[in-house]
């Protein structure tokens, strides 16, 4: 009788102790989802202000770096705002015997954020920090204001998502995880990594912003 | 906005973080949002209307100091409470790696949670071992928010993450045109009839903080002095800060000890008129500070600074653009300094309207915009909740 009662508190103990693993999961992956649709809304404001600036003082070069930055934002933001079904999917059902739920094939949110938007990023930062825009800002500071404000909401919200995969592909990685497949079939979330230093704008105080240049990890 | 603030310790015990956060509450609630504050307090009379009783805390060691710190059955039900009757757009805690009001609302809360960490250098095993009990609840933090670069340091060395920087405020409105005490001269930077050399102005160079810590180096100061005096015949010397007076003053020269005003502790509210009773501030410090908050006081109420060359200061000071650096621990150094400017009125002018344009970044007013900015970012989709899975 021990036996049975011991079993039975151990079996409920480990169904516990899994659920509230998996329901961490979850919450991390809406997690990502909410941090990943707030950096594309930055990007995108920050392609946006990009594109008034070189329109304004006829900037070719960074016409076209924000132009092919922003293009790919359409598509993103339409992967942003659908809701990624993994992370809705919380229930205890995915416990110690369920077996892994057939994960949803909608690819996970904003999963245009790859390698090609990092490059466009990176060219569009590189044309910000060019020798005609610095010349801009030197002579109307007002005019690179927005700009400098944008940029530097785009290194915030590019540390608080890749903070959050940070924490996703922690516990993810824990064998526990990994031998019961809790996280599902979610593919891991990647980091996004681009150069987003701000330009030094003049020699005089830094702009209240300026620490931006050392948010990176 | 309708924001939560999580104090970690009692309210009512002068401290960095409950300074903070009243700061921030009230600045907040100046820019038009609504704030609610839960603290443990030892007497309830001393809360602010907007803040709420989280109970007495528990005295506890805690790095290297005495914190005072809460949890248990009584103060989770109050948080709960706390989090139903507010429906918050976010929660911010502070200081959430000590076992406290601040950490059990990020285990209790769901939503919308930012945390800002002031602390720089913690028994870091200490904090290695806590990590595993605190990766649930740090797991919910949407944004990590570090008052210094030290403290982010600690935070991606001992815990794993990232933060973003957003250094503590000045509340500058306090400090500025700050008058100087009775009978003192002040910095003779633009306060009018206040100016060097009229009326009671002799140059006088002021230092504030304990005086018997060694690492404020008044020491240092104290053997620069004699060297001033050769160069600055008429300078003086305004020591201001709690320790024993009568055994600094035992080991002035015989010479020059009317020279030197040792005032003591001077209230909160005086070190605006201390600041401003200088023609410069010296910040002679050999102990690595975390971030020069003081210097920026000082600058705020018009007066030059002349500190030592450590990684804060140099930071504060735009690489000494805003106030001048001297060799850490070097008395001829900071003495042909201080001469040097206690000289050059014009050089002094132009380090204050430097400093003035520095401290604005520092202003409490533009920091909050800072800080809003990051709940911004962050919130919007749903109001922070009480967690349903706390139980487990």
């Amino acid at each position: 009788m021990t036996v049975v009662v011991a079993v039975v508190v151990l079996v409920v103990m480990t169904a516990t102790y899994l659920t509230w693993l998996a329901s961490r999961l979850d919450r991390l992956a809406s997690r990502v989802d909410a941090a990943r649709s707030g950096l594309v809304v930055q990007l995108l404001a920050r392609a946006e202000a990009a594109q008034t600036l070189a329109r304004r003082y006829e900037l070719s070069e960074l016409a076209t770096a924000a132009e092919s930055a922003r293009a790919g934002h359409t598509a993103l933001l339409a992967d942003a705002a659908r809701p990624s079904v993994a992370a809705r999917s919380s229930d205890a059902a995915r416990s110690s015997d369920a077996a892994p739920q057939p994960a949803d094939a909608a690819p996970s949110a904003g999963a245009g954020l790859d390698s090609a938007a990092e490059d466009a990023e990176n060219a569009l930062s590189r044309a910000l920090r060019s020798s005609a825009v610095v010349a801009v800002g030197r002579e109307t500071p007002e005019a690179v204001a927005a700009l400098d404000a944008a940029a530097a909401r785009v290194a915030l919200a590019r540390q608080f998502h890749n903070d959050a995969v940070g924490d996703v592909r922690s516990l993810a990685g824990r064998r526990i995880v990994r031998v019961l497949h809790l996280a599902g079939r979610r593919p891991l979330p990647a980091y996004f990594e681009i150069d987003d230093a701000l330009p030094v704008r003049g020699d005089g105080p830094p702009h209240p912003e300026g620490e931006a240049a050392v948010f990176g990890t | 906005m309708k924001i939560g603030l999580a104090c970690p310790y009692t309210w009512d015990v002068p401290g960095g973080v409950q300074a903070h956060v009243r700061d921030l509450a009230e600045s907040l609630l100046e820019a038009g949002h609504e704030v609610s504050v839960i603290t443990p307090v030892d007497d309830e009379s001393a809360l602010p209307p907007y803040a709420v009783d989280a109970g007495r805390a528990v005295p506890v060691p805690y790095n290297g100091s005495v914190a005072r710190l809460l949890m248990g059955p009584v103060s989770a039900a109050r948080v709960r409470r706390w989090l139903r009757e507010h429906d918050f757009d976010v929660l911010h805690a502070h200081e959430p790696t000590a076992p406290s009001i601040s950490l059990l609302a990020c285990m209790l809360a769901d939503g919308p949670l930012v945390a800002t960490f002031h602390t720089s250098n913690p028994r870091s095993r200490m904090l290695t071992a806590a990590q595993v009990a605190l990766q649930p609840s740090f797991e919910k933090l949407r944004a990590r928010i570090a008052v210094s670069e030290a403290a982010r340091r600690t935070l991606v060395e001992h815990l794993g993450t990232g933060a973003i920087l957003i250094p503590n405020g000045v509340a500058v409105r306090a400090f500025e045109g700050a008058r100087p005490l009775p009978g003192y001269g002040g910095s003779g930077d633009g306060n009018g009839d206040s100016a060097t050399g009229a009326g009671a102005g002799a140059p006088t160079v002021v230092f504030l903080g304990r005086i018997d810590e060694p690492r404020k180096g008044l020491d240092v100061l104290m053997a620069a002095f004699p060297m001033l005096v050769e160069r600055v015949p008429d300078a003086r010397l305004l020591v201001a800060g709690p320790g024993d007076t009568a055994a600094v003053r035992a080991r002035i020269d015989r010479s020059l000890v009317d020279r030197v005003d040792l005032i003591g502790l001077v209230p909160e509210a005086d070190k605006p008129a201390v600041f401003a009773s200088g023609s410069v501030y010296c910040a002679p410090n050999t102990g690595q500070e975390s971030f020069g908050i003081v210097l920026l006081e000082a600058m705020a109420a018009g007066t030059p600074v002349m500190a030592s060359d450590i990684d804060a200061f140099r930071r504060v000071l735009d690489d000494g653009r805003a106030g001048r650096l001297f060799g850490v621990g070097e008395p001829a150094e900071l003495a042909a300094g201080l001469a040097d400017l206690l000289r050059d009125p014009a050089e002094r002018a132009r380090l204050v309207e430097r400093g003035r344009s520095v401290v604005m970044s520092y202003d409490w007013r533009v920091v909050t915009q800072r800080i809003v900015s990051v709940y911004e970012m962050v919130s919007g989709d749903r109001p922070v909740s009480v967690a349903a899975t706390d139980e487990s």
